[in-house]
């Protein structure tokens, strides 16, 4: 693509999501999210074959219509308020069309069927922008409407979520199906802490994207997309093993690395407002999406996996360089100690 | 009927909306959005934006839909799809009719006429009358504050089209 054009429809990304984030009129809210949506059609068929064509075109579907239902949600709220700020919406049937229309952006339980198909279908770049920059827009309306949302149906989406987050993602070995596997999941545990306190959201929104940009990074430096490539990466870059490893382990929530911190804290947050079998359940199936990472650090790090012996004598080609990998790898497993510092997010 | 007139004119939009998302033929889809144009136009007229109303002829119907029919004649088929051609196109089309009907049942036999009266009565848009330069209409003031105190929303929107364009290009230019 020319650089020009890739360029500005990049930035017309960027610019939608801040516009969504910035607004205080509802339409221009709408308004944002379309161009959001229009400007990164062509970034995720940067390669043009019918499976970046097909994954585009069942992005733009849902997301249209999840636009669609956020425009008549809006309107209800109009109706029955008569002002178009963004606070918390004043009525029942609209705040419960809203809630649907985001879970679709985001890709929350039921509306999730997206997610794999879509992220399997483009490249590995697209794919990261995919999953991290594109649910800052919906999570921070989510944030702005938190205290009219209803309960039940969030609840119960996002618990739904972890669940097919962590089911879903066991007979995977496409690592692009896996991400979006973990991203379903990482969405349901946002979720379920939104109604109680809204800042958590925001600290797990803050971990995961870093997690989940040090994940792709380490992807596309060793430029794999399954599980059996990725394990020949002991023969490509030694070092990458052992940060695949604290990287997926962080993901998984395990105590001494970064990942943990969220789950932590929304599990004391949820037992704090008295539903005990709730944050049980979720710590329960957080497990299964701990299975599928251990599972690739196991073919990749933690032993040599076997191979058919000219795989064994690779061609040291120029590695890519990519500068900001470091920092966010330390980012996304040492930031543990510094949890009270996210009284900050507030 | 006057009364209800735009009740009446709300359930032919639709109904012609269920026409075209029914998907025959992109020329039939064409015709039916010229009667949902000019029925949403007769909708605008009954709040009293005669403006924005003639707006919808002129740069809708006139201008867009006149280009999309061009182009739609110049990449037609032979035999273009009618709405009684395919089964499917006629069951989508008779189930969203049905939903139509049954609405209409709904907002009228359940004594739901406040539905109606809240559609048009309330929310007309107001004539002010400033004593020296005349009355102005506040669907016209609209219009004008769009460009000044909206500037915002007219460079968005702006720049939503071209990269709309943009986009377009570069989706249908292939490899």
């Amino acid at each position: 693509m020319n650089p020009l054009i890739f360029t500005t429809i990049l930035m017309t990304v960027l610019l939608g999501t801040m516009i969504v984030m910035m607004s205080s009129h509802w339409l221009m809210i709408w308004i944002g999210f379309e161009m959001n949506l229009l400007a990164i059609i062509p970034i995720l068929m940067k390669k043009y074959n019918p499976r970046t064509m097909e994954a585009s075109t069942k992005y733009f579907l849902t997301q249209a219509t999840a636009s669609m239902l956020l425009m008549m949600a809006i309107i209800i709220n109009l109706m029955h308020s008569g002002q178009w700020t963004i606070t918390k919406i004043f009525n029942p049937t609209a705040s419960i069309i809203m809630t649907s229309a985001l879970a679709m952006k985001l890709g929350l339980t039921p509306f999730h069927f997206w997610v794999p198909e879509v992220t399997q279908g483009i490249s590995l770049t697209s794919g990261l922008i995919l999953l991290t920059w594109q649910k800052l827009a919906p999570m921070s309306i989510l944030y702005q409407i938190s205290p009219s949302i209803n309960l039940n149906i969030l609840l119960t989406m996002a618990v739904l979520s972890i669940l097919v987050g962590g089911w879903g993602g066991l007979n995977q070995t496409q690592l692009r199906k896996i991400m979006a596997y973990s991203s379903i999941a990482h969405m349901g545990w946002m979720t379920a802490v939104l109604v109680y306190n809204p800042t958590l959201t925001m600290l797990n929104m803050l971990i995961y994207i870093m997690m989940t940009l040090t994940m792709f990074m380490l992807f596309i430096h060793s430029s794999s997309t399954t599980t059996l490539s990725l394990s020949h990466t002991w023969n490509k870059t030694p070092l990458t093993t052992t940060l695949i490893l604290i990287t997926l382990l962080s993901m998984g929530g395990l105590p001494p690395l970064s990942g943990f911190m969220p789950k932590w804290m929304i599990i004391q947050e949820l037992t704090k407002n008295s539903s005990i079998i709730l944050p049980t359940l979720m710590a329960i199936m957080a497990l299964l999406n701990l299975y599928f990472y251990m599972r690739l650090t196991y073919s990749t790090s933690l032993t040599m996996f076997p191979s058919t012996n000219n795989m064994k004598m690779k061609w040291q080609f120029e590695t890519k360089r990519i500068t900001l990998l470091p920092p966010l790898i330390v980012m996304s497993s040492l930031l543990l100690p510094l949890t009270p510092m996210l009284s900050i997010l507030d | 009927m006057m009364t209800y007139i735009v009740f009446i004119l709300s359930v032919i939009f639709v109904v012609s909306f269920v026409g075209f998302s029914s998907k025959p033929s992109p020329i039939y889809g064409g015709l039916v959005l010229i009667v949902s144009g000019g029925v949403g136009c007769g909708i605008i007229m009954n709040f009293g934006g005669s403006f924005l109303g003639l707006m919808v002829f002129l740069i809708y119907l006139g201008g867009m839909l006149v280009v999309f029919g061009y182009t739609t004649a110049m990449a037609t088929e032979q035999y273009p799809e009618v709405w009684v051609s395919n089964t499917t196109v006629m069951g989508v089309f008779l189930l969203g009719l049905l939903m139509e009907v049954m609405l209409v049942l709904y907002v009228l036999k359940g004594e739901e006429v406040g539905v109606v009266f809240k559609f048009s009565g309330v929310g007309d848009w107001a004539i002010y009358d400033t004593g020296d330069s005349g009355v102005f209409s506040e669907e016209i003031m609209g219009v004008a504050a769009l460009y000044s105190y909206g500037a915002w929303v007219v460079i968005v929107t702006g720049w939503s089209l071209l990269v709309g364009v943009l986009v377009i290009l570069e989706v249908t230019r292939g490899d």
